[in-house]
């Protein structure tokens, strides 16, 4: 059989790192680094579901064909989040007549 | 193509019972069945992707509101269940890897404790929603923003919501200067926590069907209908726990961790 079985030490130091990260992400929240908390806490993320795509779904040993379908995958995530969020960014750079009632945002009566 | 036809059709009296007619070989049924899978997976993360934009959406718009209601939650319960999560995905790999190595007692009793360690999340789920239903966190007509500012529960609380359009003078003071009124807070955190519920929600719903999943599987593999050549539906499984780790990963710091300093 081609599959690759990973040793069990492999798991447990994959699992470890994990409980480590996830200390590092609420350590990281209770330090005031401004702005920089919101991308700490994004790429420790990312950084853990790596690892348990890489390593845990065995992506490390599966064929180009399924790493590339799972690159596709992430490639049209990036442009749902992306796009909206350059769409969204980007509402302020055309001239908008001036707001009648700057509190009719939370008028809802 | 005859050339791969040929060895397939030598070994047809021979194959593994559990190959199927249209492949030639296990390697390339394994292969099919593992990008299938990843192929509904990438549907489930687009799925989650939508929650994540109108989450990163509204965050942007009420932060402070966002930053106020992930405060209310209990850092401890949630990152009890992160751990218990990820202990999960270690038993759901052990168990997988207790099937390529033919040990069938060992891959059900991973199997056994992975559903155990997701019945544990559930549980800790249970208590986090009744707290919110205890506080009146639940969005909808009795929802009411009032747990730390005596301000905000004057305010927005029993007396009159939304108080006819008259937004009240006094900002909210909370761990720090509030941008937001607490009639404004009454309504912005109603947001936050309809994203809280339908994406919490939505993850319980996929841990149940996992666990759902997994008692099949175990089933399966008591009945010793797995070994080392064959053992892709408990591989499947632990793809699908995976994935629902994953979305538990990102949900975590998203949640309970808008801001935590100050």
């Amino acid at each position: 059989m081609s599959d690759h079985v990973s040793p069990i030490s492999l798991y447990i130091t994959i699992f470890t790192a994990l409980m480590v990260l996830t200390a590092l992400t609420v350590f990281a929240a209770f330090v005031d680094l401004g702005q920089f908390n919101f991308l700490v806490a994004m790429l420790v993320a990312g950084f853990k579901a790596s690892l348990v795509v890489w390593y845990f779904m065995h992506m490390k040993y599966q064929s180009h064909l399924t790493k590339l379908a799972l690159a596709v995958g992430l490639f049209f995530l990036v442009i749902l989040l992306g796009e909206t969020m350059v769409d969204y960014a980007s509402k302020g750079f055309t001239p908008m007549p001036p707001r009648v009632n700057p509190d009719s945002e939370f008028q809802s009566h | 193509m005859s050339s791969t036809v040929a060895p397939a059709d030598q070994h047809h009296a021979a194959h593994h019972p559990a190959l199927r007619h249209h492949f030639n070989t296990m390697a390339q049924q394994k292969e099919a069945a593992v990008i299938g899978m990843w192929v509904f997976l990438l549907t489930e993360i687009l799925f989650f992707g939508g929650l994540f934009v109108a989450y990163m959406i509204y965050r942007i718009w009420y932060f402070d509101a966002f930053a106020e209601a992930s405060r209310s939650l209990d850092l401890f319960w949630g990152g009890l269940n992160t751990a218990v999560l990820i202990g999960s995905s270690l038993t759901m790999a052990m168990a997988v890897r207790s099937a390529q190595t033919n040990k069938r007692m060992a891959t059900v009793n991973w199997l056994i404790l992975t559903m155990i360690l997701g019945c544990v999340f559930l549980g800790v789920k249970v208590i986090e929603y009744s707290d919110k239903f205890e506080h009146h966190h639940v969005p909808g007509p009795n929802f009411v923003w009032a747990s730390e500012h005596p301000s905000a529960a004057l305010g927005a609380g029993e007396a009159a919501p939304g108080a006819e359009g008259e937004p009240a003078p006094a900002a909210a003071t909370g761990h720090r200067q509030l941008s937001l009124t607490p009639d404004q807070l009454q309504r912005t955190t109603q947001i936050y926590f309809s994203l809280y519920f339908t994406m919490t929600g939505l993850h319980a719903l996929h841990m149940i069907i996992g666990i759902g999943l997994m008692s099949v599987i175990t089933w399966m593999s008591w009945k010793g209908k797995f070994d080392a050549e064959y053992y892709t539906p408990v591989e499947m499984s632990g793809l699908y726990w995976h994935f629902v780790d994953i979305v538990w990963i990102f949900l975590f710091p998203l949640l309970y961790l808008v801001e935590r300093h100050t």
